[in-house]
């Protein structure tokens, strides 16, 4: 792991600690706030039906209220889900990013005429509820044809996405220093080559923010997802959760369904811990300062 | 196929002088054509929704229908384990015109709906009176709507009583028939710590608490809506009663306050835990209480009610409609005719333990061995009421449940909460 | 010289337009259709008393939402839910950023933890914290029963206050991240020469933060703090699945009453004005923000 390098390294050794201690009382309680409630998911997970509602409730399970059936049940097809998952979170998050970046840097940079009424525009879907957008899509979908096709749910994801997108990418854009950007003219880059080897590689971080922000929020989509796919083997996790049966009708296995939203949310986890470290880099980084 | 009809035209180009024949011949081959596919068994695709837990509980109704039946193949799509949704993804496929669906897999309040927004076929000439005679009344009533049929009752479903036999003994009561008797056994059963709390119910502000309360209002003689004359009874003072009954058993501490916040599940589990001595819950409790620690310890009966007046049980339950939008609709009522049949009934309650629609299956020997409290039940479901089987129920439901939930939580008095509740349904209801 | 500029400007101009066409084109895809006709749709009567057949009515339905007493509380539950949630995740969410934007041991993973609650999919967790407010099962009172604090079981969403208090505490949890997240990537951005400046310059930590920071995350943090707010005013499967709405209305949301409306009641006309009230009014929230913070010196629009 890196070095402490922050500035507090240049006062004194006791205020060092102190700060050192604030620091790690604030990462713990921070963790807990986080971890705690997903924690119990996981115990819920492991753990036998009788033990999961049982009173008092069971913090440290017996070996024999521990319990690998949960996760038995989903079966094989669980993969499909996650795959299919995987697809639409994917493809929507890269049609985000490449729609959405150029946007950006075009609202921020090139004055373009009527910038301001696309930015207004652009704030203004922002707060259509989203839930409330389903019937007029599902006309849309039928016009063209996509029940049961992915892309009913990666191009709305994608809109969906593409305000916060545009937005938080432009804000980045304009910190970038100006000169950068002429003295890359001067050397003779067109815009498209400026965009892609020297403004996004600075913003990465924001970039991936943006990027682990869509991919998530298409990961877990309920709504859109219910309706404009009902065939099975192209379902989605959240449907397929949803799917998860108890002893009757009124029965919520949350066994099953703790199994489920584990194994969901593991890629998540996976591609986290992967792409969290590019969130540092960036201008920061070094090469450039403004 | 294709080869066979180029020669014919190939021959036809050649002897364009004798064409009379050579009609003949491509009208037959024409004929041929359409009429071979439906000979060489392809089968009719007929498809329905339904959530995905009943799903695989059809699976070996489906295997016997469609070997019976070699020329339909019946499509089940698995939709979400809550109702809500299950409806919800019916009235989109709907409200596109034509739906995938050539069945409708309806809870009885859908169809009153379904139907006024003309999503269904009116079965009335396919399922005549006298036909309806072998099958509970409440359900055949359900799936009426206007004078027209458009349900087939497939299995039914009632709300009713759960008591703990075992601590009615030790105390030396009988089952209470009246309400006041259900507060005074569960106050006394109380107070000799024999039981933690006296009786359960679905206290949540959910379609739950609707289906309770009409049986609530059905033992004190009140009603909710007239179905013929769109009058509102949730003002008068029988139904003010009703929720002052319910209110007075958090007051006086005989169900726990949290009873405001219980559905279905909830209130069995306390059940199954001992910690109360009646429940108000549906059929599907007794089989897995009877797996429970409490097994041979309860029984059931209807619902309590006053001295004079008579219990009622909330209908529910489910059964097949046919699409007005499908393409094969006498195939879909061979679906539907055959699962509501006794022989397939039988078999599927054998497998699951749902309620029959047919009266004759809650005393069928085979049936009570395996679930012998049929024969009660049969007395249940045979005293069923209504929800109001109107085409606005699902707003009316809700107005009830916001108004109800607000008086149970004493937010409002009873009094003020059925007026305004009253009142609001009242313009929904004139206004179209 | 003018031409030659000229040339170049319209190029540039021709080259911006190329780059924001694809977004646009998705934009209009997935939002003309269902705004415009949710205005359109309002000025009809389509519901089964039309026999589903839209039939013109003019304004009549917005007469109704003024009379409409459910749409009202509706609205007033969804603001108090709204800006208490969005205050305290903006609070918490700038902790947990200034904490993720300190270099220590085991950052990586602290970090993907602080994210978690917003990976996982809303409608399980709502599951999940209804049964932890449950007041028998659940393990919230269990954990103040053993710390001593409470003797009695709470029933936590049989009292509207109660339950209102535990949706925006699950929604706090749940949403605090995206806000963290985003205001993190903003303090990636500052450079830490500034602080350094500023430190040789006798300031404190305390006033770096509202001298440097603030300032410099405004603009992430307008954004987010304008997504959580659609957000959190579109709030429905958390609703849905812990409180349906009850008790008492007490926590029925907008969407929640509309969602019932279109789909449920099938009163498409009377639907699409209350999208249409509801989206108007925040619009108007949004502008009368925006005209309050353009009159602080905060740069919010990074407009320069």
């Amino acid at each position: 792991m890196t070095v402490a390098q922050s500035p507090e390294q240049s006062a004194s050794g006791l205020q060092i600690n102190w700060q050192r201690l604030a620091l790690w009382i604030g990462v713990l309680a921070m963790v807990l706030f986080c971890l705690a409630p997903a924690l119990w998911q996981l115990l819920t997970s492991f753990k036998v039906n009788e033990a999961i509602t049982a009173i008092p409730n069971v913090y440290f399970p017996s070996p024999s209220q521990l319990t690998l059936d949960h996760y038995l049940s989903l079966g094989w097809i669980f993969w499909r889900y996650i795959a299919n998952s995987a697809i639409v979170s994917l493809l929507s998050t890269v049609v985000c990013l490449a729609t959405g970046a150029p946007a950006a840097y075009a609202l921020a940079r090139l004055r373009i005429p009527g910038e301001r009424i696309i930015l207004v525009c652009v704030l203004i879907v922002s707060l259509f509820p989203y839930v409330l957008l389903f019937l007029g899509l599902l006309e849309v979908v039928r016009l063209f044809g996509l029940g049961n096709n992915y892309l009913a749910l990666i191009v709305p994801y994608t809109g969906i996405n593409l305000p916060l997108t545009i937005l938080v990418l432009r804000s980045f854009f304009q910190k970038l220093p100006q000169d950068l950007e002429d003295s890359a003219k001067v050397d003779g880059y067109t815009t498209a080559q400026m965009l892609w080897q020297i403004v996004l590689p600075l913003t990465i971080p924001a970039l991936v923010t943006t990027g682990i922000l869509t991919f998530i929020f298409a990961w877990n989509e309920f709504i859109f997802a219910l309706t404009f796919i009902t065939r099975d083997t192209m379902k989605t996790i959240p449907v397929a959760v949803a799917q998860i049966g108890g002893a009757s009708i009124y029965e919520v296995p949350y066994g099953p369904i703790a199994a489920a939203t584990v194994l969901g949310t593991l890629p998540l986890i996976l591609l986290v811990l992967c792409f969290q470290r590019r969130i540092v880099q960036g201008i920061t980084a070094g090469a450039v300062k403004g | 196929m294709k080869q066979r009809l180029q020669r014919i035209w190939q021959r036809w180009r050649r002897g364009r002088s004798e064409p009379r024949w050579l009609w003949a011949i491509a009208s037959l081959v024409l004929v041929l054509a359409i009429a071979l596919p439906v000979w060489s068994q392809q089968p009719v695709k007929v498809r329905t929704m339904m959530q995905a837990l009943e799903k695989a509980q059809w699976q070996s109704m489906e295997a016997a229908f469609e070997a019976e039946n070699p020329d339909i193949d019946l499509e089940i799509i698995e939709a979400p384990n809550d109702t809500n949704l299950v409806e919800d993804l019916y009235t989109s496929a709907f409200l596109l015109g034509d739906s995938p669906y050539d069945l409708v897999y309806l809870d009885i309040v859908w169809v009153p709906k379904f139907a006024a927004a003309g999503w269904l076929l009116d079965l009335s000439d396919r399922f005549p009176e006298p036909e309806r005679d072998p099958f509970l009344e409440g359900d055949v009533d359900g799936g009426t709507y206007q004078g027209g049929l458009y349900r087939m009752p497939f299995r039914s479903d009632g709300g009713m009583l759960y008591y703990r036999t075992d601590m009615l003994t030790e105390a030396g009561y009988e089952p209470p028939e009246t309400f006041t008797e259900l507060i005074e056994i569960s106050r006394d059963l109380q107070a000799q710590d024999i039981a933690e709390w006296g009786y359960i119910w679905q206290g949540k502000q959910y379609e739950g608490l609707s289906a309770m309360f009409v049986e609530i209002l059905a033992g004190f003689g009140a009603f909710w809506v007239n179905p013929d004359t769109l009058e509102v009874g949730l003002d008068a003072p029988e139904a003010i009663a009703a929720v002052e009954f319910l209110r007075s058993t958090i007051d006086e501490g005989i169900s726990p306050p949290g009873v405001t916040t219980y559905a279905e599940e909830e209130t069995r589990r306390l059940f199954q835990d001992g910690e109360t001595v009646f429940l108000r819950n549906w059929p599907y409790v007794a089989s897995l209480a009877a797996d429970s620690e409490i097994a041979g310890q309860f029984a059931i009966k209807p619902m309590a009610h006053l001295p004079n007046e008579a219990s009622g049980a909330c209908q529910g339950g489910w059964g097949l409609g046919i699409s007005a939008t499908s393409r094969h609709p006498d195939e879909a009522w061979r679906v539907a005719e055959y699962i509501s049949s006794e022989a397939a009934q039988k078999a599927f309650i054998l497998e699951t333990g749902y309620v029959p629609s047919r009266r004759s299956l809650f005393t069928d020997p085979d049936l009570v061995a395996k679930y012998p409290y049929y024969p009660q039940l049969l007395e249940v479901v045979e005293n069923s009421v209504l929800r109001p089987p109107i085409a606005q129920y699902a707003q009316t439901s809700d107005i009830l449940q916001r108004y109800l939930s607000a008086a149970l939580t004493g937010r409002m008095t009873p009094e003020a909460a059925m007026q305004a509740a009253a009142r609001e349904t009242r313009s929904i209801l004139n206004r179209d | 010289m003018t031409q030659a500029s000229d040339t170049i400007r319209q190029r540039q101009i021709r080259q911006g337009l190329i780059m924001v066409a694809p977004a646009i084109a998705i934009l209009l895809l997935v939002f003309a259709y269902p705004i415009g006709r949710a205005f359109w749709l309002s000025l009809f009567t389509q519901n089964l008393g039309t026999q589903l057949e839209a039939t013109f009515s003019g304004l009549s339905n917005y007469q109704r939402i003024v009379g409409d007493g459910r749409f009202w509380l509706t609205l007033w539950n969804t603001t108090v839910f709204t800006s208490l949630s969005i205050v305290t995740e903006l609070i918490i969410g700038m902790s947990f950023a200034l904490i993720l934007d300190q270099a220590f041991r085991g950052r990586g993973l602290v970090r993907t933890a602080a994210l978690l609650p917003w990976a996982l999919p809303t409608a399980v967790m709502g599951l999940a914290w209804a049964w932890i407010f449950n007041d028998q099962f659940g393990i919230a009172n269990d954990l103040l029963t053993r710390l001593g604090l409470i003797s009695t079981n709470i029933t936590w969403l049989g009292d509207p206050t109660r339950a209102m208090l535990a949706l925006i505490f699950a929604d706090v949890w749940k949403t605090t991240p995206f806000i963290a997240i985003l205001l993190l990537a903003g303090l990636q951005s500052i450079s830490g020469d500034l602080y350094e400046a500023h430190a040789i310059d006798g300031a404190s930590p305390w006033q770096s933060f509202w001298q440097i920071t603030l300032p410099l995350v405004a603009p992430q943090m307008v954004i987010a703090l304008l997504f959580r707010f659609a957000q959190a005013f579109g709030i429905f499967d958390l609703v849905q699945v812990m409180t349906g709405g009850g008790p008492a209305g007490a926590t029925e949301t907008v969407s929640i009453y509309i969602y019932a409306t279109v789909r449920r009641y099938l009163d498409f006309g009377y639907g699409a004005a209350l999208v249409v009230v509801t989206f108007l009014l925040l619009i108007l929230a949004v502008a009368i923000a925006a005209y309050f913070l353009s009159r602080t010196r905060l740069n919010v629009t990074g407009e320069r």
